[in-house]
């Protein structure tokens, strides 16, 4: 109960930032857009694109314009030395690492609400929709990319490369449920039934559990001093 | 609590980085309501002590003692009731004075966070900034919202790590202010600083760290300032 | 004089067993009879990618012991193992694809072992860039450390979702489905056997020469 109450003022806090600045969210996707204009660009102007290869370039724009968010997760907390402050208070290590995932969580879904249709205004004249399949891959993909992302964001703003080291250390630990992700996502676009996107829903539910456990345990030494 | 037990006790501290030594052995007693001003040449391990008395950091070997609350098994209990000011202001610079003292309440728990968010403005003077952004305070004004944060929980035991170091005269004196007030209500503080009148002038214990060890601990009733200035000199020199 | 000698076991041990393996490999095992010549790569590749997966094992084990005990030495077994592993891999990566080549006619394919590697070969080598960009030793210590945990998680789920993801790939002639000869066998063995020997010494003069240097920056930073 306590936990839930001090994670909650976290997420508060952090939230309340988000809306007055704007930053990472702008940011995420104005990226995430100019990307999926990039990559249209790039696919051949007026061609289209078959479900595989447009899954492919929907998760592409989503998980670099996350980066850019998830970078500042961390590095806000560093100024002004918060982290200590939030060391000494009664609040725990594992309940800074649910909040900030859920931070994170928060901040790729509502950039999601950019993207996801921009996508379909660029790519998606051959290609079904259905939001309702869609969603479960998001919701997994963008929770397994939070919880790791959150680990590696604690380990990389506690170094002079932040921006660089993001997604150096994270791009090659997500692959998997990338991969998985483009995968199901084609099933979708393709207008496949939701059955058969099971075996790779599975194994993005296992990815998202393992981490979230490993992040949870690992987080407290990626923030303290010793 | 009976009155032979200390309030905070300290014993066999080491810690070091690497093969550098930065606390060999520190054993330290202090009372409830005690003001202890430690003084130390640079690299005598001031700021290390403090971090592990904060639980910021885990020591090699000996142990801190707290009396009433577990250090081992329950941090976060010993935590709600500590306070801390260093020479980083732990505000939030996107945040209002309000807001930032108010998060601060409500992850310590304090009834009646805003009332006690606005006492505190009242007290260092920053209850007409109340919503202002933080980084649109000037340096003093952010020094005397940090002071206000340390002191949102009403903590037990207060530790200031440099905190004169950059203040203003103003805040010096809000800060000097609030000191004696929780003093005179019988808080414990231990205040790390390099300013040999500021941490005279309130302290009711003086001690010196050097190269590690707490070479030098006495009530301030007992000491003659000039001696006690020519030793901390010497230990200044000879580091 | 006995410290000498000591440290001198195994690479002495691994000159022998290399020149063994390689004379057994090119003079003793017969020619395979579809493949030729070029599966004689085989020898040197399977036994660089078991202890490629050795490596990152110990580091995996390393990175646990030093978030436990907090020991300098621990960091000097990590990083000496991920740094070994890294090599190992590039070694494996290059060999595999050498032999790829020939025989499925193309360099990569995204077989289930060639994309663990690779992706296992990307973690570990961010792991070594992770340890240039952090000056503190204790820092640099815990940081490798969660990653060479994460990244050793990551393998099996790496490897199962690669073979979910393509379900289609060229058949892969595995050593185990192959009833080796006898002969076959036993060069692959001193393969091993020189492999795993070139492993320790590297490893235990990694190891120590992390700890002198680990030792000098302890000087260093004493004059300062």
């Amino acid at each position: 109960m306590k936990s839930l109450r001090q994670i909650r003022f976290l997420l508060d806090k952090d939230l309340r930032i988000e809306l007055r600045k704007k930053e990472s969210l702008v940011s995420m996707a104005f990226f995430g857009a100019l990307i999926l204009v990039m990559l249209n660009i790039s696919s051949g102007i007026g061609r289209q694109v078959d479900a595989e290869t447009g899954a492919g370039i929907l998760w592409v724009a989503i998980i670099f314009s996350s980066v850019l968010g998830l970078g500042r997760v961390f590095s806000r907390e560093k100024e002004n030395g918060c982290v200590a402050a939030l060391l000494i208070s009664p609040v725990t290590p594992g309940e800074i690492f649910v909040a900030k995932t859920l931070v994170n969580f928060t901040l790729m879904l509502l950039s999601e609400l950019v993207l996801v249709p921009v996508f379909y205004v660029l790519f998606g004249a051959q290609l079904s929709f259905s939001l309702l399949t869609l969603l479960p891959v998001l919701l997994l993909v963008n929770l397994g990319f939070s919880t790791t992302g959150t680990l590696i964001s604690a380990i990389s703003a506690g170094t002079r490369r932040n921006e660089v080291l993001l997604p150096i250390l994270l791009f090659p630990l997500i692959l998997p449920l990338t991969a998985l992700a483009v995968k199901a996502t084609a099933a979708t676009m393709a207008a496949k039934p939701f059955a058969e996107l099971l075996p790779q829903l599975e194994p993005m539910f296992a990815f998202c559990v393992i981490f979230s456990a490993v992040g949870y345990l690992l987080f407290p030494f990626t923030i303290r001093e010793d | 609590m009976s009155n032979g037990s200390a309030f905070l006790s300290i014993s066999g501290l080491r810690k070091s980085y690497g093969a550098q030594e930065a606390l060999c052995g520190v054993d330290l007693d202090l009372q409830r309501g005690e003001f202890l001003c430690l003084f130390g040449p640079n690299g005598a391990g001031k700021s290390t002590l403090l971090k592990i008395i904060a639980t910021l950091l885990r020591p090699d070997a000996g142990q801190v003692k707290v009396c009433d609350y577990d250090l081992e098994e329950h941090p976060e209990q010993y935590r709600a009731h500590l306070g801390m000011v260093s020479h980083q202001s732990f505000v939030y610079q996107d945040l209002t004075v309000l807001e930032n003292l108010e998060f601060y309440a409500a992850l310590y728990g304090v009834e009646q966070p805003r009332e006690r968010a606005l006492e505190l403005l009242d007290q260092v003077n920053l209850a007409d900034r109340y919503d202002m952004l933080a980084a649109n305070l000037s340096r003093g004004m952010q020094q005397r919202l940090s002071i206000a944060r340390a002191l949102i929980n009403d903590p037990e035991l207060l530790l200031l790590d440099e905190p004169y170091t950059g203040l203003d005269e103003y805040a010096a004196s809000v800060l000097r202010d609030q000191l004696q007030l929780l003093h005179d209500r019988k808080r414990t503080i231990i205040m790390v600083t390099h300013n040999l009148r500021r941490g005279m002038e309130s302290a009711t214990k003086l001690g010196i760290l050097a190269r590690g060890e707490l070479v030098y601990l006495e009530q301030k009733a007992a000491i003659d300032p000039t001696s006690f200035e020519d030793l901390y000199f010497r230990h200044l020199e000879m580091a | 004089m006995s410290a000498l000698n000591r440290s001198t076991i195994f690479p002495g041990l691994s000159a022998l067993l290399i020149s063994a393996a390689i004379g057994m490999v090119f003079f003793y095992a017969p020619l395979e009879k579809t493949m030729g010549s070029v599966q004689k790569i085989f020898y040197f590749h399977l036994p660089l990618a078991l202890t490629a997966f050795l490596s990152f094992f110990v580091a995996f084990i390393s990175g646990i012991m030093y978030l436990r005990s907090r020991k300098r030495i621990w960091d000097a077994r990590l990083a000496s193992s991920v740094e070994i592993g890294v090599v190992l891999t590039t070694l494996v990566l290059i060999t595999g694809s050498l032999w790829g080549k020939p025989i499925w006619n193309t360099y990569w394919t995204w077989d289930p072992r060639l994309t663990t590697s690779l992706i296992l070969w990307f973690i570990f080598a961010s792991c070594l860039i992770l340890r240039s960009a952090v000056d503190d030793e204790g820092k640099r210590a815990t940081y490798s450390a969660v990653l060479a945990i994460v990244g050793f998680i990551d393998v099996p789920i790496v490897f199962l979702s690669a073979r979910l993801w393509r379900s289609i790939h060229p058949t892969v002639i595995r050593a185990d489905s192959i009833g080796l000869e006898f002969s076959m066998l036993m060069t692959l063995l001193v393969c091993m056997a020189a492999m795993l020997a070139f492993w320790v010494g590297l490893y235990k003069f990694r190891v120590s020469l992390q700890l002198q240097e680990a030792e000098v920056n302890d000087l260093i930073n004493q004059k300062r």
